[in-house]
């Protein structure tokens, strides 16, 4: 795991150990006990690979997320052709209008790498302390 | 990972789920770029960059596409008329920061282990032993790779993507992120056009344009008898706008958007 603990043998363990972090930074604000479901949008255009995302994940949550599940909303890629104006889906390889044809278009979705939500479970009234232990535990990530 | 419960396992059990499921449920809805504090750090680098009137190029390519070689020609062409420096990032070795200094310019090596890119903060721990005051033009030669570099702002003004004629003239087709990222696409090694038939510059383009865009793309050659007239002429004008950037669009291509 030493090379994994880098966070950036591939860009993904990158990518992720900044998701990680940017969760564990809104679940310590929120005062949670556990984040149970994390949920982002990824789209073709922004240069990660979802399954790998998906494996890093799998292997780099700690802490407050140690037992989060990771759910990827996947986007297709959208472009706006600049002299038909049609909007068509199409394939990240081929950004020409879908329509008429033409090269001169705008991506408007298809490279989103966005953190959307974030579920978790507040402490009981009762836990608050031994859940403020529990999550100063020893993370590399959160 | 939790001590008590064992509950370090690949996947969440419905056992310790319940077990950490005491509490009431809570669902926080944010947008935001998962790559925000590199992109806080690459903004200010771009400001550290910016302070000192440096112009900072981010060069990107396959291993082996020629952009060290590249860099020593034009460092050979400018290096009377700009001050110049280069950031290397390699897994290993100093190499080619030892080629630059060969060069008569600093260079300062970045090596990144097991990293198949560099990072805002990589460079900006750089830029701590690189006196800016005295640089015109900073290249910064990324990790030799088509597929992370593209998406980790180092906070650089432009990105220059190399492909070289030993390549397949279809490779914007297959690594669309990066050339979709690129300001500016040198078509390197263009001296062995005359010995390779399989590579078609005509292709190359067209599969530029077919991710819609106007990226413009010059032939380079940097080896035996130096052909990069027209690469000088594009740093040129990037210096140029950088001196006077009352217009937001340079080359056709509207330039990287200061923080």
């Amino acid at each position: 795991m030493r090379a994994a603990k880098r966070g950036r043998v591939v860009h993904e363990l990158s990518v992720c150990q900044a998701l990680l972090s940017q969760v564990g930074e809104i679940a310590r604000a929120q005062g949670a006990a556990a984040v149970e479901q994390i949920t982002i949008e990824l789209g073709p255009l922004c240069g990660t690979e979802p399954r790998l995302l998906w494996n890093a994940f799998s292997a780099m949550r700690c802490g407050v997320a140690a037992n989060a599940e990771l759910r990827i909303e996947h986007c297709p890629v959208r472009i706006q052709c600049l002299q038909c104006e049609a909007r068509t889906e199409t394939r990240p390889n081929r950004l020409v209008c879908g329509r008429c044809g033409g090269w001169r278009t705008r991506v408007i979705a298809g490279d989103e790498l966005r953190l959307l939500k974030v579920e978790m479970r507040m402490p009981l009234a009762s836990s608050q302390n031994a859940v403020a232990a529990s999550s100063e535990e020893q993370c590399n990530y959160v | 990972m939790c001590k008590t419960c064992g509950c370090a396992l690949p996947a969440a059990t419905d056992q310790n789920r319940a077990m950490h499921s005491v509490g009431p449920f809570r669902a926080i809805n944010v947008i935001q770029d998962i790559l925000a504090v590199n992109d806080r750090t690459a903004a200010h680098n771009r400001t550290h960059f910016d302070e000192h009137g440096v112009l900072a190029i981010n060069v990107m390519s396959s291993p082996g596409a020629g952009k060290t070689a590249l860099l020593e020609a034009t460092i050979l062409a400018l290096k009377s008329r700009l001050r110049i420096a280069v950031i290397e990032g390699d897994l290993e070795t100093e190499n080619d920061a030892n080629r630059i200094r060969a060069c008569g310019v600093p260079a300062i090596q970045i090596t990144t282990g097991t990293a198949c890119h560099l990072d805002a903060s990589l460079v900006h721990q750089a830029l701590h032993d690189m006196p800016l005051d005295g640089i015109d033009l900073l290249f910064i030669e990324n990790v030799g790779n088509l597929v992370c570099p593209a998406g980790f702002d180092l906070g650089q003004h432009l990105n220059v993507t190399l492909l070289s004629v030993t390549e397949g003239d279809d490779k914007p087709a297959k690594y669309p992120v990066i050339f979709r990222a690129s300001d500016l696409v040198v078509l390197s090694k263009t001296d062995l056009l005359a010995v390779l038939e399989d590579f078609d510059p005509t292709r190359a383009a067209t599969c530029l344009r077919n991710l819609g865009l106007e990226t413009p793309m010059i032939h380079t050659a940097a080896r035996r008898v130096p052909s990069i007239g027209a690469w000088i002429d594009w740093l040129m004008a990037a210096l140029e706008h950088r001196r006077a950037p009352r217009s937001a669009v340079f080359n056709g291509v509207t330039a990287h958007q200061d923080a």
